[in-house]
């Protein structure tokens, strides 16, 4: 069973700059969250503090009897739970689609009939499995990086900018696959810059600034409040009324 | 850590630049043997040129690798595993790929045109050499985070080893030529393991005699048992204490 995320107080600074602070927030099992914000707003460090890459200064994440703290990493069991589709795909070039997947069922320790491999058939790489990853295009090496986060089946996916570089169908059938992993209870966090491709996803959307969460809240309550249709028109509205919206967890 | 090594061995095993490498020392090492006619002497080149450019090349490849492979690294680094894994499996198939190379493009003149402990010593040196600069090179790209910084860095290091060192150690000893500085002629060498590794090849060739006065102090130390023991304690510290420092720099590292 999925359990959820805790964030208290999180910070991480690099020198005497602060790129997150303060952030307190929580992620329940069975919701897709969207993480949006301006350039340089400290996303990219909240994904990478949650997926234990980058030790925060402050606060603590908890989450399935794991804390992650600045004095402690998160342990191996952890990560066992956690997917990742990264912004750049990059893996090394002289290994083929199908040793890159074999090396991360190898990592994770998972038998061949235990992965998921839907996926694959999906996004059409069956015919194109023993080609070398160097050879590939951008797109596919994204194709390859969705498999790679959806193949061990984790309770809790991260997907950093996951349509940058697809086509509109893959884009599409890989965002309806995060929805299956939310609709079997799993927590998904997005970020993305492209708020129509994930607003028909999102359950509840983070708008990151400056390092603070300014408002977590659901969809739905950001349209109702704005008037608006559209995730792209209520954003803008939100942010320039007066209403410093706090944490709606 | 195991399964890293494995795949990224299989990767670097059909990278370009570990190939050219190997093609590379075949070319001199075949060059200088065909061009000399004594065996001994084409041993002699090939000990300047294994000890310029084997360390060159084990810390500038070991440099832009882990640098290039800085996004997969984050990706192994999500998955279940420790990241003290994840260091130990890429280092120690850098090591092997360069040692293939090695192997195969200075081993290989080496066999055919001059078997012997001569030739045996000289390889063993450029094995140790490759795993010594390899590791300098990890500590160097997990301690600085921009790559052209860390190439820069290398390239400093290589300079260093390859010719600071030299200048300076001749510089000391014709400066306090008038003292008895023979104790500390083999301890300033086991500061450069460049120098170390030329000292035992050259001993062995027997040309010790090129050094000068302190050929004859290296004779004594390095000629006995002992002093091989010694010289490859010395290269096993040069080994581990940066491998400890790359260890503990990756550990703490945010990636």
């Amino acid at each position: 069973m999925t359990e959820r995320i805790s964030i208290k107080g999180l910070g991480k600074r690099y020198g005497r700059q602060w790129v997150l602070r303060g952030v307190d927030c929580e992620f329940s099992p069975g919701e897709v969250v969207m993480l949006i914000g301006p350039n340089a707003s400290g996303k990219t460090t909240l994904i990478k503090c949650l997926l234990g890459l980058v030790r925060p200064a402050e606060g603590s994440i908890a989450s399935g009897g794991t804390t992650i703290t600045s004095g402690a990493a998160p342990d191996p069991a952890y990560r066992v739970r956690i997917g990742y589709m990264p912004q750049i795909s990059q893996f090394p070039g002289a290994l083929t689609i199908r040793q890159l997947l074999e090396m991360m069922a190898d990592i994770r320790g998972i038998a061949p009939g235990e992965l998921d491999d839907e996926l694959i058939e999906e996004l059409g790489l069956r015919d194109q499995l023993d080609k070398r990853l160097g050879a590939l295009s951008g797109g596919t090496r994204q194709k390859v990086s969705a498999i790679l986060a959806f193949r061990s089946r984790p309770e809790v996916l991260v997907m950093d900018e996951p349509t940058a570089g697809l086509d509109p169908v893959t884009a599409s059938r890989v965002l309806a696959r995060a929805g299956r992993l939310r609709d079997a209870g799993g927590i998904v966090l997005i970020t993305s810059h492209l708020m129509e491709e994930v607003e028909s996803l999102a359950d509840r959307v983070a708008y990151l600034q400056e390092g603070h969460l300014r408002f977590l809240m659901p969809v739905r309550e950001m349209l109702e409040i704005t008037g608006a249709q559209r995730l792209a028109v209520a954003l803008p509205r939100l942010l320039s009324s007066n209403e410093r919206t706090t944490v709606a967890q | 850590m195991l399964k890293v090594f494995k795949y990224t061995l299989i990767d670097l095993l059909r990278n370009r630049f570990v190939l050219s490498y190997a093609v590379l020392l075949l070319a001199i090492g075949q060059g200088l043997f065909l061009l000399e006619e004594d065996p001994m002497k084409a041993i002699l080149s090939l000990v300047q040129v294994v000890m310029a450019l084997v360390p060159l090349i084990a810390l500038v490849f070991t440099v832009v690798y882990i640098y290039d492979t800085q996004e997969f690294t984050q990706l192994l680094a999500v998955q279940p595993m420790t990241r003290r894994s994840i260091l130990l499996g890429q280092l120690l198939a850098m090591c092997v790929a360069m040692l293939v190379a090695q192997a195969f493009g200075l081993g290989l003149p080496l066999l055919v045109h001059a078997p012997g402990s001569a030739s045996l010593l000289l390889s063993l040196s450029g094995s140790a050499l490759s795993i010594i600069f390899v590791v300098l090179g990890a500590l160097i790209a997990t301690r600085l985070r921009e790559k052209a910084r860390g190439v820069g860095m290398a390239l400093v290091v290589w300079l260093l080893f390859v010719l600071v060192h030299d200048a300076l150690l001749l510089a000391l000893l014709f400066t306090l030529s008038d003292y008895p500085i023979e104790p500390w002629i083999v301890p300033l060498a086991g500061l450069n393991p460049i120098d170390l590794a030329r000292i035992i090849v050259m001993l062995e060739i027997d040309l010790a005699a090129m050094m000068g006065y302190s050929g004859a102090v290296y004779k004594n130390f390095f000629g006995s048992n002992m002093g091989m023991l010694v010289a490859a304690l010395i290269m096993l510290l040069w080994a581990l204490v940066p491998g400890w420092g790359a260890m503990r720099a990756f550990q703490r590292k945010d990636l």
